[in-house]
């Protein structure tokens, strides 16, 4: 069989011999593909430590060790690589939350010693940190969601002319996708004020189990339907999908829980204190939301707690100074049910000097709480604001909430920037199109849209009410007429142009464009640049007797103020928000319960 | 030419029951182990061959050298973190792991990958054929002594691994089909320098086919030799080229279509004589066929689109209890994946079917009786068999 | 189509309901009794001559495995899944070699990796993959092979991580102020 052919034919791969070889004389220093996975870069400015790259790796290729103090949203850990592990998948690139691990073309590396193959990318510097070249992920982040998930809202329409409730609240079917979002580093849980286990709360909406949910919550937070609804979400601030796409809308979540558990099965959850009562009463003056959830902890430790409000109900700052339509007050009473429930006292309609004194509170109890928050409103002092047509926000809030009757002018002026300027303005202009049917509220900030104090949110509904906002602005008077059957009444408010609002050293010295001068007309003008406490209430003896810091009552890291049965918490002396006022009255009741565990340790 | 025939009245002969008695202390008989090291052996196994005279009595495939227990590892992974271990069941053709499995995942999770990633996908599984192949060509002609096309083949594989190392960002274990998706689109370029590839690999296909196809040692070592009677095809599950050298036009890129194949023209190659140059004939002749198809995909894909569909969370990513099989038609036959799913963040079960599995195993021990001792390689290679996809 | 046959077959063998994946992939539950008539009919009559695959499933938590026979009718593009399920406690399956002889080398893997014995089968006791493996069936979901492998290989020293969450709470409010 077979031909000459066959024969001769293999010989024609002699051909080969004279060709050139095609082997790589030297592959060391051979450079790669320019999207070659080699050995990773990380852009340590960006890095926030925040450990899915360790969590993703199928190797346990990673650690995160510490390099840096951890700060709000960055835990100061970095990864190190172990590369007698790594596999070069690249997935720790691909679900880098901030687009900061990347890998080189850079593959070619010999050394005798394996520890050499440790290191912290971006730390320990290497030759290829400055590459341009290697594995970059294409399109961005796609192995976590990166979009938030809508909020059902009602429209501006529907909601100017009522104080109804604006966000929906997420459906199951939305709030599991947005929990799904979540990668659990608990960033966020530093940056909470309570400190609250929020990855863990969104884990459990994952697993559709809003009882563990709520139990979560209620671990470090009572007010958490309050929460789920105005809470300040510093938290989202940390989150770590906030780099590349949204933030996880952890308040909306939170909420979500709380709108899937019944108030009764909440009752049901939560339960009553599981300790023998410890016979010690506390005295809590000021039922907001430090007040309550110092009572609501102490309560639950056996002690018999007693809170007074002066207001005909309890809530505070929560049910006196948020409008109705962020924070319906239904919503507030079941958050003030569970604690009540707790068999905390809540004597309301008690005013601290006028119906009890303080004397009497220290002599009738083993502490006392002072969290009266802070009520009074400032004023600008500015020329005209004496006299009719001018309001304080902080008062105007409150009497709306309390069925009081207010003025309702067809133009309303506003001073302030914050989140209580806009509430006011908000209100009034729902008052204004009941009244009106039209909208006349405008609002004068110090600061510029850049800087500005009020949340994007409310600032962006506030637009959409037609609240006109206007930014940079200082107020210099309050015209009133000065002839005419209007004499004496307010016309408008003058302003100058800001130019700047804090000097060299950063001290609120505001200047002026005084040549960029305004009349923003207004039938009425409302302040609402910042609160103070009502401090009169302690007496003068007891006022001498403590400790101050700027006019606000000096207190321990504890709360604790200078006379050893008093501790302060909420508004007062630290601010400016529920959570933190939450935070301060698990401070203060932590430290009241260890001294009268102290005290009961002594009787015994 | 002269063929060796062995005098075999000194042979055993088989008893009542079909099977030989074999008795080592007659002296009859030698124990060869073929393996796990040796360069007519593919990859790390051995063949324990009996010997009686030069010929085979009894052989008898050891796996296990290279078991990593990568079912077991994929319950304990998640199911992102199965995609960078499952090229790893396969050196030579690494992306059938990636597809199948991505594919499973899909199916069950209720994900459609973009239209742009099913004709990458495409690309990458015929790139890896192309490359398997020449692994293949190399293999045989090694086994046969022509260490040149070893050498040749191992070069044209190299700069197709250029063009794998451009694409995907590394040039064996490539990681580039994601469950979803593929991880991005074609670099700049990649088309034309493509082209250079498929037309070198040309030139040294047709120098391999004046040397080795055109051969009479080649030929006489490979032609009536290994004969698989078509009727074992069934029962011995043989899939792939090794069925189609024996004339059986079984070729799941046309007989259950996947990704983008029902949008292409090629043929289905076939021999007849289901010997060893059968085989190596249909492997040769399909690589030309897997050259066109890289060439019409380039041509026909789209030029752009999306290459990931939406997935959710991967770090806590839950699929419901189902199970599934997802097959191709590799280089060397059907290779599947078996997927179950409980419910859970991780795999309940994943079953690797690989080809060689039956190829190496039962098939291989019912032929090896009677071969030549030289010829065992040449048999071994032609049945192209890779080890880590019986033992994973 | 499947669904046909599976009409067709049930009347004479005690099948579960079809489970239908794809038009041509569907599964169905078997007694073990009926498992081998069914797949010689499935086999002569019905053009599923190809074994694709043979493995099992291990449900710990049902105190069972299920065994997966992978049916293929090439021509017609179809694929049977057939369950078939053994109590964990004594498994014991029903040795095919004799209709496919490449069964054998799964019943031999199954035996190995799973503890699944199935008498009659060729060499099923000899070992396949494991080389003096003494501990239990491997591929079982009870063996943990994370435990296997810290008791089997150290880790390298000087590794530690740490956890970004506690790692913050640690340096910035060690006292749990909460």
């Amino acid at each position: 069989m077979g031909s000459l052919r066959d024969v001769l034919s293999p010989f024609t791969a002699w051909k080969h011999v004279i060709e050139t070889p095609v082997t790589i004389r030297n592959p060391i220093g051979r450079e790669a593909a320019d999207g070659y996975r080699g050995f990773h870069q990380n852009d340590i400015e960006k890095c926030i430590g925040c450990g899915s790259c360790e969590v993703i790796c199928q190797n346990a290729a990673i650690d995160m060790v510490p390099v840096s103090d951890p700060v709000d949203g960055d835990s100061g850990l970095r990864p190190k690589i172990d590369y007698g592990r790594c596999c070069w998948c690249a997935l720790c690139v691909d679900v880098c939350m901030t687009g900061s691990l990347t890998m080189s073309n850079e593959y070619t590396w010999v050394d005798t010693d394996p520890d050499a193959f440790r290191f912290i990318p971006g730390v320990d510097p290497k030759p290829w940190d400055d590459l341009e070249k290697g594995y970059r992920r294409e399109g961005g982040r796609v192995l976590t969601g990166a979009e938030r998930v809508e909020m059902g809202e009602l429209a501006p329409e529907a909601r100017i002319d009522n104080f109804d409730e604006i966000v929906a609240g997420y459906t199951r079917e939305q709030a599991m996708i947005e929990a799904d979002r979540c990668v659990e580093c608990g960033l966020c849980v530093a940056t909470c004020p309570a400190h609250m286990d929020i990855p863990d709360y969104i884990a459990a909406i994952r697993e559709g189990d809003y009882d563990l949910g709520l139990q979560i919550l209620y671990e470090t937070n009572p007010f958490s339907e309050v929460c789920g609804r105005v809470c300040t979400h510093k938290c989202e601030t940390a989150c770590a999908a906030r780099h590349e796409g949204d933030p996880i809308a952890i308040r909306w979540l939170k909420r979500h829980i709380v709108d899937n558990v019944s108030e009764d099965r909440r009752l049901e959850i939560v339960g009553t204190p599981q300790t023998l009562p410890t016979r010690r009463k506390v005295a809590i003056v000021g039922a907001g939301p430090a007040g309550l959830t110092a009572a609501y902890d102490l309560a639950r430790q056996g002690h018999a707690v007693t809170v007074y409000e002066a207001q005909d109900k309890p809530g505070g700052m929560m049910r006196f100074g948020i409008p109705e339509y962020r924070l319906p007050y239904a919503a507030l009473d079941r958050d003030i049910a569970v604690i009540a429930a707790q068999g905390v006292k809540i004597e309301t309609g008690v005013r601290i000097g006028h119906e009890i004194t303080m004397d009497r509170l220290r002599a009738e109890n083993d502490a006392v709480v002072l969290s009266i928050g802070l009520h009074i409103g400032r004023s600008t002092r500015i020329p005209g604001t004496e006299g009719g047509g001018v309001e304080t926000a902080i008062d105007l809030l409150r009497r709306i909430t309390a069925g009081e009757e207010v003025p309702v002018p067809k133009q309303v002026l506003v001073i302030g920037g914050g989140n209580v300027a806009m509430d006011i303005a908000r209100s009034m202009a729902r008052l204004q199109k009941v009244k009106h049917g039209a909208v006349g509220v405008t609002v004068t900030a110090l600061e510029d849209f850049a800087h500005f104090l009020a949340d994007r949110e409310e600032i962006e509904e506030s637009l959409e009410e037609g609240v006109e906002i206007i930014d940079a602005r200082g107020p210099q008077e309050v015209v009133r007429f000065k002839s005419g059957n209007r004499k004496g009444e307010v016309k408008g408010l003058r302003s100058w142009a800001v130019t700047s609002i804090f000097d060299d050293k950063g001290r609120f010295a505001p200047q002026y464009d005084q040549g960029d001068e305004r009349l923003h007309p207004a039938e009425m003008v409302v302040e609402a640049i910042g609160q103070a406490a009502d401090v009169s209430i302690l007496g003068e003896d007891l006022t001498e007797a403590l400790d101050w810091n700027r006019g606000r009552l000096a207190v321990d890291v504890a709360g604790r103020t200078s006379e050893p049965w008093l501790w302060a918490a909420g508004d007062a002396v630290h601010g400016p928000d529920v959570i933190t006022a939450v935070a301060d009255g698990h401070r203060v009741a932590a430290s009241v319960g260890a001294m009268l565990m102290a005290m009961g340790e002594v009787a015994r | 030419m002269i063929r060796f025939e062995p005098d075999r009245s000194q042979y055993p002969q088989p008893g009542d029951d079909g099977k030989i008695e074999i008795d080592l202390e007659t002296g009859k008989y030698l124990k060869l182990w073929h393996g796990p090291n040796h360069p007519g052996i593919t990859g790390n196994m051995s063949v324990e061959l009996t010997l009686c005279g030069d010929e085979v009595v009894e052989g008898k495939t050891h796996v296990g050298y290279l078991h990593r227990g990568f079912e077991k590892l994929m319950e304990r992974r998640t199911f992102i973190q199965v995609f960078p271990i499952v090229c790893r069941v396969c050196v030579p053709e690494p992306d059938f792991n990636e597809w199948c499995y991505a594919q499973a995942v899909e199916e069950l999770a209720g994900i459609e990958a973009p239209e742009m990633a099913q004709w990458i996908r495409t690309l990458i599984l015929e790139m890896g054929r192309f490359n398997s192949y020449m692994m293949a060509m190399g293999g045989i002609g090694g086994a046969l002594g022509m260490g040149v096309i070893g050498q040749w083949m191992t070069y044209v594989r190299d700069l197709m691994l250029d063009r794998f190392e451009e694409m995907t960002g590394a040039r064996i274990y490539h990681m580039f089909i994601l469950p979803g998706g593929v991880r991005g689109h074609l670099p700049e370029g990649f088309s034309e320098r493509m082209e250079e590839v498929l037309q070198t690999a040309e030139r040294y296909l047709a120098d391999v086919d004046k040397a080795m196809f055109t051969n009479a040692v080649f030929k006489a070592r490979t032609k009536g030799v290994g004969v698989i009677d078509p009727a074992l095809f069934e029962p011995y599950g043989v899939t792939g080229p090794n069925a189609r050298a024996g004339g059986v036009a079984k070729d799941l890129r046309k007989d259950a279509p996947y990704l983008v194949y029902d949008q292409l023209e090629f043929e289905v190659v076939t021999e007849t004589a289901s010997d060893i140059w059968a085989r190596a004939r249909v492997r040769r002749r399909d690589i030309d066929v897997s050259i066109a198809l890289i060439r019409q995909i380039l041509a026909k894909m789209p030029k752009e689109g999306p290459v990931m569909a939406k997935l959710p969370n991967v770090l806590h990513w839950k699929i419901p209890r189902g199970e599934t099989y997802v097959a191709g038609e590799s280089s060397r036959g059907e290779y599947g994946y078996y997927l179950v799913t409980d419910g859970s963040g991780y795999p309940r079960r994943v079953n690797v079917r690989g080809p060689s599995y039956t190829h190496a195993m039962a098939l291989l021990e019912h032929l090896i009786p009677g071969t030549n001792i030289a010829d065992v390689a040449a048999l071994m290679v032609s049945l192209h068999t890779y080890p880590p996809e019986i033992e994973r | 189509m499947m669904r046909d046959l599976h009409d067709h077959l049930k009347t004479r063998y005690r099948l579960g309901d079809l489970a239908e994946r794809r038009g041509n992939l569907a599964f169905v539950d078997v007694e073990r009794a009926d498992l081998r008539a069914l797949l010689v009919e499935l086999r002569d009559v019905h053009g599923f001559t190809h074994l694709s695959l043979l493995t099992a499933v291990d449900w710990i938590e049902e105190g069972r495995f299920q065994l997966t026979y992978l049916m293929n009718n090439r021509a017609a593009n179809r694929t049977l899944g057939l369950r078939v399920f053994l109590d964990r406690a004594d498994p014991v399956g029903d040795t095919i070699h004799d209709l496919w002889p490449t069964a054998a080398t799964y019943q031999r893997e199954l035996r190995e990796m799973f503890g699944i014995a199935f008498p009659g089968s060729p060499r099923v006791d000899e070992e396949f993959i494991l080389e003096g493996w003494t501990d239990m069936p491997p591929y079982r979901r009870d063996f943990d092979t994370l435990a296997y492998s810290q008791q089997t290989f150290s880790d390298r020293e000087g590794r530690e991580t740490h956890d970004p969450r506690s790692h913050m709470a640690k340096k910035l409010y060690p006292e749990g102020q909460r």
